[in-house]
């Protein structure tokens, strides 16, 4: 097996350059072994030995059709440049090897799960792309600005490090924000036995603190009975899942599903974030022994789609002018929510021009699966693989494209800027907070 | 502990409050608290622009409105405290009086076992620290965060689970070398870890221990500043023997499944999917446990022994009757949460059950349940006696004749003392 001619612009990551000049030969073949052998069985050996290496997957693929159908790109590749190798070798590779594993399966692949609905034999690629990943991190090869992400998460149970009373105290400040808009709104800490834990991630109160006060008021106006944490375990997100950490991603979605367990809530609604639903919904609770989150699980999607269904929000005024939105991987193509994005989507604006492909066909923003958090170092490479989508977006003449995921949101935000798209891009809860009636008895 | 025998224990039903009258009174009512005792009701309440007081019982509480208040948690020595606000600064206030000292933040209010001594993080000027009856730590550094704290049932050991080295952003090497300690009353322990959990403290409050990271896919459980010698992929929360402070057992995770380790050495020969929440029974004879033999499947293991019996969804924490012989749980199977005693299901499935207590002979156990939003105390599964529009969790007297029930009715805060038998 020839490697693959990769060309790629020299990147510096200090924390792959360190662990390659730390990893030994024993230490590489003793990891990859203990992981082929203990973690992974029947799903893996049948995905490696029914691939026919079709390369079918590759028109699946943004990185490829992004980048010139350039082969090094395409899904098969990253599988024969990896985890074929380590097969192959049992284990016998060296440090430089795993540091390009790293960035293969850290930088260039968003574990979108495209590609395996365009293989013939529905291999999950992504998965392997997953192995390849815990191969990594149990080796410390993990870009750094993903692993200082990975140890925010393992020290302060977020991935921003936000304190204990930074976090209560963007609460309180944000229920003031919201009183503006609706003076009775409250943002009910700790409430036991409310029917909805509501929860969100890092970045909301580092950086977007206003959409915990646009939640406040959609809470209120829809007449919902809820809480929030004010301890660890308010953060749904999880960096760990995509590192390859899989202790620190079981130790916070535990503590998450725990936290709604002690608050004694029926359900957890999530804000709008794609990963964070995967690792609360599947990855969390499948590595804990849960058939299913021992707390149901509602992505944001799903919830304004039956607070408006029901009636419990209405519509006073349509956004204007054409709107378009991403289609949020991990909720849409894996959890199936795409009919319910269009729905708010028509709903909310008057003028959905809708993306093609869309729905579980869409393409990925290319900043999810923990590829933005790769950090500034691999930015360049990743807007510029997101050119396909970059194309879609212009396409729609939209002025606003609606990212329904956090990643998504900056990852949008990063074509737009790049590609010189002139639009804006919003949450859902920012375009309801336009849109919404705000009842009589509600409002200043 | 609480001496509920002071308590009023005469057979009663007793009307504490008409709280249905506050939502006219006041601009805004919040989710009510009781006190351990039963005899006092308490809602934080809007009473102007920017003005807040808590209504307790028939009476408020400051003399004065606080400009925001929140946490409002009664002591077990039956004070009401609450997190509030002046002058935007921040403190505790006991029974309507805030402490002296102000600060930019406190919150994570924790009492001792009879509720005497009052702990709570606090932040000021960047420092953080515990104040325990408004005296803050004197530590010899900087505390740059607190994940957690813990107070002794005596109150007097208060330990946290701080930051001692400041890091850089993205400063993953000086991650690695260890920034989280444990501080005790003030004094930081000896070493820095990479990251500490499952911060535990024995009920004589001589022993501490804590979960800790020594490398990344290394974990390992220190007790009293000294690691075991045993490090393991994974850990979870360590707890004390309830008699034997130098007994100390958690779960850990090898070779890809869970085991029970007692002082380092694997006591549970049986590796599960899933291990946790490892309980001591009273007399410390028995370990129990919520484990998972194979996914999804979930149960309850008694010195290591599995009941037969297994549920799909998961299991909350296991708890031992007061003489040690029977073990009950909250399982989810399918969407409805059920009793468990001894692998038996007792009753129907509810919406929610809270953390059941036995009968002082085992016959009986008592939980509050939530079925169609309405709330109920369950005897054996089955309901008894009327429902409520809020509960709080029922308590055995003493001598384990009678039961203190507390809800409220049509807006009425009632306090009743049955007759156990009665149920």
């Amino acid at each position: 097996m020839k490697p693959t001619i990769a060309i790629r612009e020299p990147v510096v990551d200090d924390a792959l350059d360190q662990a390659e000049a730390k990893l030994t030969p024993e230490q590489i073949e003793k990891v990859i072994n203990e992981v082929i052998d203990k973690e992974t069985g029947g799903r893996l050996w049948t995905y490696v030995n029914t691939c026919i290496h079709c390369g079918l997957c590759s028109e699946a693929c943004h990185w490829f059709l992004s980048n010139d159908r350039d082969v090094s790109f395409a899904p098969v590749t990253k599988i024969k440049d990896t985890l074929w190798v380590m097969l192959k070798n049992k284990g016998k590779v060296d440090a430089a090897f795993i540091k390009r594993c790293s960035q293969i399966a850290h930088t260039e692949c968003n574990a979108c799960r495209r590609c395996g609905m365009y293989c013939p034999f529905g291999i999950d690629i992504a998965y392997m792309i997953l192995v390849v990943r815990r191969i990594c991190a149990k080796l410390e090869m993990v870009p750094l600005y993903l692993q200082d992400t990975v140890h925010s998460h393992a020290a302060t149970m977020n991935q921003m490090w936000v304190k204990p009373d930074e976090w209560i105290d963007t609460l309180q400040w944000q229920e003031e924000e919201a009183q503006g808009y609706v003076p009775s709104a409250r943002l009910p800490l700790e409430k036991e036995g409310a029917e909805i834990m509501y929860s969100v991630i890092g970045p909301e109160p580092k950086f977007l603190a206003q959409l915990l006060g646009n939640i406040t008021v959609i809470m209120k106006v829809a007449g919902c009975d809820w809480t929030m944490p004010a301890t660890a375990g308010w953060d749904n997100s999880n960096m760990a899942m995509y590192s390859g950490d899989f202790e620190v991603m079981a130790r916070v979605e535990r503590l998450h599903h725990e936290t709604a367990q002690r608050l004694k809530v029926k359900k957890i609604v999530m804000g709008e974030c794609g990963h964070a639903f995967r690792g609360a919904e599947y990855d969390g609770p499948t590595w804990m022994g849960w058939m299913k989150p021992p707390i149901p699980i509602v992505h944001a999607i799903a919830f304004y789609y039956d607070l408006l269904v029901s009636g419990r929000i209405k519509i006073a005024k349509k956004v204007e002018g054409p709107v378009t939105s991403q289609y949020p991987c991990n909720v849409i193509r894996n959890a199936g929510l795409g009919s319910k994005l269009q729905y708010i989507m028509n709903e909310v604006c008057e003028n959905f021009v809708d993306l093609i492909p869309n729905d579980r066909h869409a393409f990925c923003c290319n900043a999810g699966g923990g590829t933005i958090n790769c950090g500034p170092p691999w930015k360049k490479i990743r807007v510029q693989s997101a050119k396909l989508q970059s194309e879609n977006f212009k396409r729609t003449g939209a002025h606003t494209i609606v990212t329904p995921c956090h990643n998504c949101h900056s990852g949008v935000e990063d074509i737009v800027d790049k590609y010189k798209l002139g639009m804006h891009v919003k949450f859902f809860s920012e375009l309801l907070i336009e849109a919404m009636e705000i009842p009589e008895d509600l409002q200043p | 502990m609480v001496n509920s025998e002071s308590w009023d224990w005469e057979i009663a039903n007793k009307m504490v409050a008409d709280t249905s009258k506050w939502k006219s009174q006041f601009e805004d009512v919040w989710e009510p608290y009781i006190s351990s005792d039963g005899e006092k009701i308490a809602s934080i309440v809007k009473v102007g622009e920017g003005e807040f007081n808590i209504a307790v019982n028939n009476a408020t509480w400051g003399e004065e409105p606080f400009e925001k208040i929140w946490y409002s948690r009664f002591s077990p020595d039956g004070r009401l405290t609450a997190l509030i606000t002046k002058d935007q600064e921040w403190t505790m206030a006991v029974d309507g009086k805030p402490w002296e000292q102000m600060y930019e933040y406190i919150w994570d209010t924790k009492f001792s076992a009879d509720g005497k001594v009052i702990a709570a993080t606090t932040k000021q000027d960047g420092v953080y620290a515990i104040t325990v009856d408004e005296k803050t730590w004197e530590c010899p550094v900087k505390l740059h965060s607190i994940a957690s704290h813990v107070i002794s049932p005596d109150g007097k050991t208060s330990v946290a689970i701080a930051q001692t080295v400041a890091t850089a952003e993205a400063d993953v090497n000086a991650f690695t070398k260890g920034s989280w300690s444990v501080v005790v009353n003030g004094k930081p322990w000896k070493e820095n870890y990479v990251d500490v959990y499952g911060l535990t403290i024995s009920d004589d409050g001589k022993n501490i221990a804590v979960e800790y990271r020594a490398a990344i896919c290394e974990y390992g459980i220190v007790v009293n500043e000294t690691p075991w010698n045993e490090k393991f992929a994974c850990t979870w929360e360590p707890v004390f023997h309830p008699t034997n402070s130098n007994e100390i057992t958690t779960p850990v995770r090898q070779g890809g499944q869970w085991f029970l380790a007692t002082n380092g050495r694997i006591v549970w020969d049986t590796g599960f999917y899933s291990l946790l929440y490892q309980t001591y029974s009273p007399d410390g004879s028995k370990i129990a446990a919520t484990v998972a033999p194979s996914f999804a499947k979930w149960t309850i293991a008694v010195n290591g022994q599995p009941w037969s019996k297994t549920f799909n969804e998961c299991l909350l924490q296991p708890c031992f009757s007061p003489d040690s012989r029977k073990v009950a749980v909250i399982a989810k199977d399918s969407g409805n949460w059920f009793l468990v005693v001894d692998g038996t299901v007792l009753g129907e499935g509810y919406d929610n059950i809270w953390p059941p207590v036995f009968s002082p002979n085992d016959n009986k156990v008592i939980c509050k349940v939530e079925k169609n939003g309405k709330y109920a105390v369950a005897v054996n599964g089955k309901i008894k006696g009327k429902e409520y529009e809020a509960l709080w969790n029922p308590v055995v007297s003493p001598d384990g004749t009678k039961v203190m029930i507390c809800g409220v009715e049509a807006g009425k805060y009632y306090r009743k003392v049955v007759l156990l038998s009665d149920l």
